[in-house]
């Protein structure tokens, strides 16, 4: 199982395509970090002016936290997109290529070859968010200092200190890879599906889009439909930066992300398994 | 009998003036028409003495406050406010007269609009609005004067200051503003060893406060559900606990930068 993981892995990094999502998250990370920089003050009082008209806030506000709390948000809905880019074709494109047959004939179960191909998506999704912790919190810091840390949400502030900020960014990082790994399994199952890699990858992406925009509808109608949706859970890293901490509610979403992780991981194995394998 | 009148008050100058009377004609003062006349003289005398004007009331206040040039304190900052979620913060209070004030502290402070040292800077000058006397109130055990104060430009934000000052020792025990940018902030004082300059040791400031409120989109908050609502009584709470007084060690320019 070791030496296909390892194959996986290499088959991954090897491709010029993999590196397009920590291109673009420098990319991104840089020109959000820049811009606070440059114009954050005017940017941030936007958002607490509200709160200025009957309070006098002191402090320093623009820092590396709050700056990589901001990067963390508007990643949000972009991270999936890069994370398909790679996992969408990981069955699919040996389909396209060809190489699948070759694969399927090798003295090696198709399942191990599922979770060769799983493991090797997820430490690509790991990979990838460690990249991410990396150049917004540190260089955040690096460039901006130490602060205590506003969340804003749509009907509250909280302001945590900043010596009670580390470890919420280790949760919302590992509850962000997990989300992520929903992605990666979902995308992995559309996959199994076709023998195009287009196609995988266009379709989480519209999935991710159709969820959020249903998401971010404040209708009756959705408000009953947004749990059983995973990408309301997916953004439970929001959550790590709520207090007092919403441990129900976070245990509730870790619980329905790996079992989608594991339903879809499912569904992959059962149809590759029986899959008639005829390119 | 013989006074030195650089000692006695008005009315003992009018008891001297009438003694003096006495000698020259000892009839009148057998009538009983003088002895009315001295009843009532003595009773609004009496009054006179011990009822203070609004102003003389509120310069209770400024005489204890004059004494302070400057100081520093530790000071201890919580917030119940409902839209707000934030920790309690120590900072340092720094204040040199007449007017510098500084809060420093090591991470986000939430503070009302009102520095530390409004009260001060609002009363000082008794040219700058109309004092009012409405009553007396009991704040605890203490009996206060309560005297409204009127500011006499209509350009100023305070539309009107309403103070429980203990004219004994001199202390604003309780003031409720009513200001044109933020409604009406009711403040109560506490004080205990810095008593003689007349800084308290705690301020509760209750604050009206509007309901936060930020769309969605902006805030990034998708996938939500709405949340229960949170109580909200529409006043904010702003408690500043100060301690380690330093009175009148001066105070550098660096302290305040």
């Amino acid at each position: 199982m070791w030496p296909l993981a390892k194959i996986e892995l290499y088959k991954i990094f090897r491709r010029g395509r993999s590196y397009i999502g920590f291109v673009a998250l420098a990319v991104i990370v840089a020109v959000i970090q820049l811009a606070l920089y440059v114009d954050g003050a005017n940017y941030v009082q936007f958002f607490i002016q509200q709160l200025e008209q009957s309070f006098n806030i002191q402090g320093k506000i623009i820092n590396g936290n709050l700056v990589a709390y901001i990067i963390l948000q508007t990643l949000v809905i972009q991270m999936p997109l890069l994370v398909a880019l790679v996992t969408g074709d990981l069955l699919s494109g040996e389909a396209a290529t060809g190489t699948i047959r070759l694969l399927a004939t090798k003295p090696i179960s198709r399942s191990n070859v599922v979770y060769a191909k799983f493991f090797a998506g997820s430490v690509y999704t790991l990979a990838l968010v460690i990249w991410l912790g990396i150049i917004s919190l540190l260089i955040g810091l690096m460039i901006f200092g130490r602060g205590d840390l506003i969340v804003l949400n749509s009907e509250q502030v909280s302001i945590l200190r900043a010596e009670d900020t580390l470890w919420r960014f280790g949760g919302a990082m590992m509850i962000a890879f997990l989300s992520l790994t929903v992605i990666t399994t979902f995308s992995m199952m559309l996959s199994a599906f076709t023998d195009n890699s287009i196609g995988p990858i266009v379709a989480t992406i519209a999935v991710v889009i159709i969820f959020t925009i249903i998401g971010t509808m404040e209708f009756p109608l959705f408000e009953k439909t947004n749990p059983f949706l995973f990408t309301t859970h997916m953004i439970v890293w929001r959550s790590m930066f709520a207090e007092p901490l919403p441990l129900n509610q976070l245990l509730i979403s870790v619980s329905v992300l790996t079992g989608h992780i594991i339903i879809f991981l499912g569904i992959t194995l059962y149809y590759f398994n029986r899959k008639d394998i005829l390119n | 009998m013989k006074f030195e009148t650089a000692e006695i008050s008005e009315s003992g100058k009018i008891y001297y003036d009438l003694f003096s009377l006495r000698t020259v004609n000892p009839q009148f003062f057998k009538t009983s028409h003088f002895q009315i006349f001295l009843i009532l003289f003595t009773i609004h005398y009496t009054t006179f003495t011990f009822a203070q004007t609004p102003n003389q009331i509120i310069n209770t206040v400024n005489q204890r406050f004059s004494k302070v040039n400057d100081y520093t304190a530790d000071v201890n900052v919580k917030c119940e406010i409902p839209s707000i979620k934030i920790d309690a913060i120590n900072a340092k209070v720094i204040y040199r007269k007449p007017d510098k004030f500084k809060i420093k502290s090591t991470g986000i402070l939430i503070l009302p609009k009102q520095k530390v040292n409004f009260l001060f800077t609002t009363i000082a000058d008794t040219t700058q609005y109309t004092a009012v006397k409405t009553g007396e109130e009991l704040i605890g055990t203490v009996k206060s004067q309560v005297v409204n104060v009127i500011p006499n430009k209509d350009t100023s934000d305070l539309i009107l200051g309403k103070f429980w000052i203990d004219a004994v020792r001199g202390l604003v025990l309780k003031s409720q503003l009513t200001t044109k940018s933020q409604g009406t902030i009711l403040i109560e004082n506490t004080y205990g060893n810095m008593l003689e300059y007349g800084l308290p040791d705690k301020m509760l400031f209750t604050i009206e406060t509007q309901k936060f409120k930020l769309p969605k989109a902006l805030s990034m908050d998708i996938n939500t559900s709405k949340k229960d609502a949170v109580a909200d009584d529409g006043k904010g709470r702003i408690t500043l606990v100060l301690t380690r007084y330093v009175v009148n060690k001066g105070v550098s320019s660096e302290e305040l930068k």
